[in-house]
């Protein structure tokens, strides 16, 4: 009765309420939805921001020993090209900055294009935006509230990270502006998956549209990180800016003016299209009839590349064009300068030297067995898709069994895989050669093959994890990749014992074409996956078929 | 894959024997159950359906068809009890036991990024068997587009694919789960006038429903689900029994006083009416009418109870004469 009294007394302000009501209703739904990978993604900023002060003083613990790692390491233009140019690399703050910021100003933008994406795309897609338009939302407010939710996530992270460097020993003020120079990405890309996902008709090509902006942001600060007079180009990217806002090396907190600038400017345009256009549609018009094309249909094996189809070009010409550019800087690589010891600390992350060509390239393959890794875990979640929105139940209803099914698609991955780590070496020598570097070709393939034992692993054990907890296998699997590859880069430098380091397989790689290819432990690796494989397919075929 | 059955399987009082000739029976489940947690989804399903039959499955939402489908597909697993389709478990051998089966779901989950005719082709790969010319007729029919791709389709215009895709395979059994749902009236009868085709030559129709006149215009034989259990199936005739018979009966003049009878309910039907909701045998109240009003009858009209009547029967919670 006392509610009823007062929402008459305030019936000027009631819809204005209510409105306020909704938005929040929907905010805190949107921020739900999101809490796994908000988690996931705030335990890795909180683990790498503590782990990089730690690791750096460990390796690192004298003036001396700091000053000759600025002088090789750091300076190297192949290693600017995945940490960005490094300030100050003599001091723990000066490496965290470098290092940290680095890596996670490109982890960052991925989250917020994930994250617009899944609130305003995948919503829209499934009819869930429909619906709360139809109950009395306005666009504008439903547009808000999902933002809002994302912000929440966004400084969820902010903490995370600022808490891993607290932790780590670096000094309150520039911890909290270091985390904030890396989390001012995720509003400049929440705008582009914003933007995306007005212009794109369906989630997978706003996903597409998001990371080949990324991609492309990516490209011009190496270009401006490696090539000599190029530095400008470090203000025509994101992830430049991140770079220039000089955390704990000169801090130029003016700078955050354009990240800001920027998601303003994005997130506007992208509430305007959503505001004006049709829902459940985009900019880009998609085709709704077509003539029949009937190649690819014969099976469900050829029905699910014809799907991946899309998806496998794209990885294919991103680790290509990916390979090509680490080719031709492989060129600019000289032992000048780099001591002995040095090349002792640098051989722990287990490449052997990396002051030759050759040697550099051997390093940089573990970034391409990474890759081929999540390529396996994302056709594992390809396949957990068709479940998960239940066409499985559809196609298995048919003469189908069940273990053809997954064992086609695991061929279908291995398959893939096998493609792409073969295109990785012949790009990465075709790139080197075109500068040239004297390398085989044989052996660049062989690097590229070399991939393959660690991807197999991995699709092995995401396939295990699909047949035991379907819903969350994506998780699992991404989350072991992660954990395996960043444990191999600070594994080594904890001081950690060596059975314990050597727990991820990617200290179990020979890296060709340095070092010779490891038959025993590619066996065993692959031996592993296989079980694994094995034990899947027979899990899968005596469990029921979970929806979403 | 054909076991022995347990001699002392209940026999189907309503149901037609098949246990002794196995290739007689297109389903047979015993005591097939499923749990989902806290949930008994199915308990203790006792179904034959014969080869030929039309067999509807009636149930509100939530009372287990699809769970017995799933199961009957080999989709989910049993907790306990086996089921079967032509004497072949689908859960140890579902390649072969879905060779003779065609499944339409109860929500059109098909692949976006085609279009029908491309679905069609690539369902009809994977299946066998498909009837192309018969198919085409179907498309026709049904009046769709297969030009459009699959996420550009209404949910209705999906389910027309599932249910083209379906009956074009010409599969010994077809199994229908909420088939209709999405369809206007118009295809809802074109429905009605393949699933009677389908019934002419031979094929077996297993119709999960919760639309009973759908259920009452084409089934042989009915099965009313609750709350997992089957609490009542046989012909319609033989359900009939269960539920009161109304007769309605007009007088010329004033309506006489009656006699209290057992088992009958008398109501007013309009100022020279009564309206009698006859559970039991009709002979007393016929008796009953000679002797007080018979000469004064107008009109005398009797009715069976409608297949809705019966259903609200099982389903009516107060009604304490159904123990699910």
């Amino acid at each position: 009765m006392a509610s009823a009294a007062v929402s008459v007394a305030s019936a000027p302000g009631s819809s204005a309420a209510a409105g306020l009501g909704a938005a929040r209703a929907l905010a805190r739904r949107a921020f739900r939805d999101a809490r796994v990978r908000t988690i996931a993604f705030a335990y890795l900023f909180a683990l790498y921001a503590y782990i990089q002060p730690v690791g750096y003083r460990h390796a690192y613990p004298t003036l001396a020993g700091r000053l000759a790692f600025a002088h090789s390491f750091a300076g190297n233009a192949a290693i600017r090209l995945f940490y960005g140019y490094p300030y100050d690399p003599v001091t723990v703050a000066g490496y965290c900055a470098w290092r940290v910021g680095g890596t996670l100003a490109i982890v960052a933008p991925v989250f917020g294009l994930l994250a617009a994406v899944r609130a305003l795309r995948t919503e829209e897609d499934a009819g869930r935006t429909e619906l709360v338009l139809a109950g009395g939302v306005g666009r504008g407010t439903a547009y808000l509230s999902a933002m809002a939710a994302i912000a929440a996530g966004m400084l969820i992270l902010w903490l995370a990270e600022f808490a891993g460097f607290l932790a780590g020993g670096l000094a309150a003020g520039g911890s909290a502006y270091l985390a904030l120079a890396t989390t001012s990405l995720v509003p400049v890309f929440v705008g582009v998956g914003a933007l995306a996902s007005q212009l794109a008709p369906t989630r997978r090509i706003a996903l597409e549209l998001g990371s080949a902006t990324i991609g492309l942001f990516l490209l011009l600060r190496v270009i401006a990180d490696t090539s000599s007079g190029a530095g400008w180009l470090r203000w025509a990217t994101p992830l430049g800016w991140a770079e220039e806002l000089r955390p704990f090396t000169g801090a130029r907190p003016l700078v955050l003016l354009l990240p800001v600038a920027a998601s303003a400017l994005l997130l506007a345009a992208a509430a305007r299209i959503a505001a004006g256009r049709d829902v459940g549609t985009g900019v880009i018009p998609s085709r709704d009839s077509a003539a029949p094309r009937l190649r690819l249909l014969s099976s469900p094996i050829a029905q699910a590349l014809r799907g991946e189809r899309g998806g496998l070009t794209v990885w294919l010409t991103c680790t290509g064009a990916f390979a090509l550019v680490l080719g031709m800087v492989s060129a600019s690589i000289s032992s000048a300068g780099i001591s002995k010891s040095i090349q002792r600390e640098i051989a722990k992350y287990g490449s052997g030297s990396i002051a030759t060509p050759t040697g550099y390239l051997a390093f940089v393959f573990i970034f391409f067995i990474l890759a081929v890794s999540l390529f396996a875990c994302a056709q594992i979640g390809a396949a957990r898709q068709e479940e998960a929105d239940e066409r499985l139940e559809t196609l298995l209803a048919q003469p189908v069994g069940r273990r053809g099914w997954l064992g086609g698609r695991l061929l279908l991955a291995a398959s893939a895989s096998v493609a792409i780590s073969l295109v990785a070496g012949l790009l990465t020598w075709a790139g080197a050669v075109s500068q040239g570097v004297h390398i085989s070709l044989p052996r660049m393939l062989e690097a590229g093959a070399n991939c393959l034992p660690v991807a197999l692993l991995f699709l092995g054990i995401a396939a295990l994890a699909y047949a035991v907890v379907p819903r969350a296998s994506s998780g699992i699997a991404y989350g072991l990749v992660t954990v395996a590859f960043l444990w191999e880069l600070v594994g080594s430098l904890l001081g950690v014992p060596k059975w314990l380091v050597e727990v991820t397989p990617f200290q179990h790689v020979g890296f060709v074409p340095t070092q010779a290819f490891r038959p025993g432990a590619a066996a065993i690796m692959v031996g592993i996956g296989a079980l694994a494989a094995a034990v899947a397919l027979g899990v899968f075929a005596r469990r029921d078929l979970a929806g979403s | 894959m054909r076991r022995p059955r347990p001699s002392q399987t209940p026999l189907d009082p309503h149901g037609i024997d098949a246990r002794g000739d196995p290739a007689a029976t297109a389903i047979h489940t015993e005591g097939l159950s499923k749990r989902y947690g806290d949930t008994l989804a199915l308990d203790r399903l006792d179904l034959t359906v014969a080869r030929g039959e039309v067999y509807g499955y009636l149930g509100p939402n939530g009372a287990g068809k699809t769970t017995t489908i799933r199961l009957l597909l080999g989709l989910h697993r049993p907790t306990a009890g086996s089921g079967e389709l032509f004497g072949v478990d689908a859960w140890r051998d579902p390649v072969a036991a879905h060779r003779r089966v065609a499944y339409v779901a109860g929500e059109p989950f098909l692949w976006p990024a085609l279009t029908s005719a491309e679905t069609f082709e690539f369902l009809a790969r994977v299946h066998g068997g498909t009837d192309v010319a018969y198919r085409d007729v179907l498309v026709q029919r049904f009046q769709l587009d297969t030009r459009k791709k699959i996420r550009a389709l209404s949910k209705g215009n999906r389910q027309k694919v599932q249910l083209i895709a379906a009956l074009a395979t010409r599969a010994e059994l077809l199994l229908l789960d909420e088939p209709t749902a999405g369809l206007d009236p118009l295809m809802e009868m074109t429905f009605r006038e393949c699933v009677e085709e389908a019934k002419q030559r031979g094929q077996t129709v297993f119709l999960s429903s919760h639309i009973l006149s759908e259920v009452e215009a084409l089934c042989d034989r009915v099965g009313i689900l609750r709350k997992g259990r089957l609490v009542d199936q046989g012909t319609l005739q033989e359900l009939r029994h269960l539920a009161a018979q109304t007769v309605e009966v007009t007088f010329a003049g004033g309506t006489p006083e009656l006699p209290p009878l057992a088992g009958v309910h008398v109501e007013s039907a309009g100022p020279n009416a009564l309206r009698f909701e006859v559970s039991e045998s009709i002979g007393p109240l016929i008796a009953a009418l000679s002797v007080t009003g018979g000469s004064s009858i107008k009109t005398l009209t009797s009715r069976e109870p409608s297949l809705e009547e019966i259903f609200l029967h099982h389903y009516d919670g107060s009604d304490g004469r159904v123990d699910g």
